[in-house]
């Protein structure tokens, strides 16, 4: 099948829609179809070979952070003459309600047009004010695909619209196997040594880093050795500063990770704690931790009690509850077996969430648009999917 | 001379007018032709269910899922509906083995149409709500098409992704 991806955001700038396009290109050229991605991005920068860009971007801002896109009457003419050359049996944008390359494929798009959905904007301004300009990029779209409940929500809820509900993708295989860092994850013996991690801008209030450093500070004091590793945004100090001094040096801060050496830490850990008090929309952190075969003890939010199902492939505690999760951590800490139980559920909960899976259900998708453009039923073997 | 300026202004109002009305009807056709594409793929994918199931009855659990698949093969569309939902329940209430290639074949088109179903009631949504626009009610536009009705069946999806599992 010829596949036509298009990607709103910068490749030039990491972040979670612009990983989700690499990873579907990437599972899709793997099943044996033909993809084209494009994307803004500098003329100078460095882009996988499926990557057509588009031209430079400009920051703006966007749903509450800054997002860099390319709009406007050149972009339009690139969209088109990528549409016509490609000559694509199906067209998968993203994101298609930010004024974005999206937008401009989606308009220009005569064929199926299958969109996914990331961001759960519950109560976007844009949403309410545009309604109607809206409705025709709508229209013109034949399949929606949500990745998370939430995102699913805001379709049924503001957009009047069903959607196909698929998850992220992880790749299991770049986090399975890989090597820790040296030295870590230590012992992990009866009342001494364990090692916890975190990864995420501890600043942020709804990340729930104040309600894991209870924690820590709490169990540290009973259980020598235990040890805590931190990765993401930040200045040092400022995290350190959250501990009391005899405390600190037990504490260990990696900064801002790359995707590799986000594997390593989580491989690095006894248990990844999740302590989030909301705000998250899908728990891609918590598929990934399973994919590297770590014990994960995280809040119950909806999001993560569906990640884990229901708590079969990690302990969940009360969100906001920093005594119950001192408790879960020392016990989890105490027994193996259990961790080793949990991480076993882990590996077959996180398989379906694997690129190839969630890539096959995506062609389902991709299927089902083609048919409702056509009329016609598609053979399993001409999609891929036997 | 004020009378120029008012013919010019009447004719770029006439012109913007048209200009909008061809581009709402054309919008309309578009809407109700993509509503019955979808129709036929849904039918088609019904069609392929209800075979799959009966080859599948044919072999094992007998009778009621043979008899079952059979009604909904040739039901008279006003019945289609009731009995395509009750061969989702006699499917429901065998016990499928994924491994075996008859099962899982029932449980593919299954699968299939829980996504032509998904992508029909979005469809249609949309060509109902342009019909009934009130200018576009008032000129007639798309009153070629017959007016496009939802199928209402219940979600036909079989086994349910570990991930979709409801907590507790």
């Amino acid at each position: 099948m010829r596949i036509g991806i298009v990607c709103p955001y910068s490749f030039d700038v990491p972040g979670g829609v612009q990983n989700h396009v690499m990873d579907l290109a990437e599972a899709l050229i793997g099943l044996g179809h033909e993809v084209s991605v494009l994307a803004p991005a500098d003329e100078d920068s460095p882009l996988p070979p499926y990557v057509v860009s588009a031209g430079r971007s400009v920051p703006l801002p966007y749903n509450g952070s800054v997002a860099r896109i390319a709009f406007g009457p050149v972009s339009t003419a690139r969209v088109r003459r990528w549409i016509t050359r490609g000559d694509f049996d199906v067209l998968h944008v993203h994101e298609p309600l930010a004024l974005s390359l999206s937008m401009l494929a989606v308009l220009s798009a005569r064929g199926p047009v299958v969109a996914t959905f990331h961001t759960a904007m519950t109560r976007s301004r844009m949403l309410a004010a545009a309604q109607g300009v809206l409705q025709i990029v709508l229209e013109r779209i034949t399949a929606r695909i949500a990745v998370s409940a939430l995102a699913r929500k805001v379709q049924v809820e503001h957009l009047d619209g069903g959607a196909v509900e698929i998850p992220n993708g992880v790749a299991v295989a770049k986090f399975a196997g890989v090597e820790p860092l040296p030295g870590w994850p230590g012992e992990c013996g009866s009342a001494t040594g364990g090692t916890l991690g975190f990864l995420g801008r501890f600043t942020e209030p709804r990340k729930g880093f104040p309600i894991l450093r209870d924690a820590f500070v709490e169990l540290a004091r009973q259980r020598p050795g235990l040890r805590l590793l931190v990765a993401g945004p930040g200045d040092p100090d400022d995290l350190f500063n959250r501990f009391p001094p005899d405390l600190r040096d037990r504490v260990t801060f990696l900064g801002l990770v790359s995707e590799e050496e986000k594997a390593r830490m989580l491989r690095s850990v006894h248990l990844y704690v999740a302590p989030n008090t909301g705000g998250e929309s899908f728990g891609m952190i918590l598929t990934e931790a399973l994919a590297a075969s770590t014990t994960v003890v995280a809040s119950d939010l909806d999001a993560f009690r569906r990640v884990l199902d229901g708590g079969r492939a990690g302990r969940m505690f009360p969100t906001g509850d920093a005594v119950t999760l001192r408790a879960t951590l020392s016990q989890l800490l105490d027994d193996p077996l259990a961790r080793a139980e949990l991480t076993a559920c882990g590996d077959q909960v996180v398989a379906n969430f694997d690129w190839p899976v969630v890539a096959r259900r995506v062609l389902e998708v991709y299927a089902a648009a083609i048919e409702a453009t056509d009329g016609r039923v598609i053979d399993q073997e001409w999609v891929g999917l036997t | 001379m004020p009378g120029m300026w008012w013919v010019v202004g009447a004719t770029v109002v006439v012109a913007l007018v048209a200009v909008y009305l061809i581009w709402t009807a054309g919008r309309v056709e578009r809407l109700q032709d993509r509503a019955q594409l979808a129709a036929r793929a849904l039918d088609a994918h019904l069609l392929r269910r209800a075979a799959a199931a009966a080859v599948l009855a044919e072999r094992r659990f007998g009778v009621e899922l043979y008899a079952a698949a059979r009604i909904a093969l040739d039901a008279e569309p006003e019945e289609r509906e009731a009995a395509e939902n009750d061969l989702t329940r006699q499917l429901r209430s065998v016990q499928l083995d994924p491994t075996d290639a008859d099962c899982e074949a029932v449980i593919a088109a299954s699968r299939r149409l829980a996504l032509a179903r998904q992508v029909h009631t979005d469809l249609v949504r949309d060509a109902r709500s342009a019909r009934s626009r009130p200018l576009v009610r008032l000129l007639r536009m798309g009153r070629r098409h017959t007016w496009p009705r939802y199928f209402d069946i219940d979600d036909p999806t079989l086994t349910i992704p570990a991930a979709d599992v409801p907590s507790r």
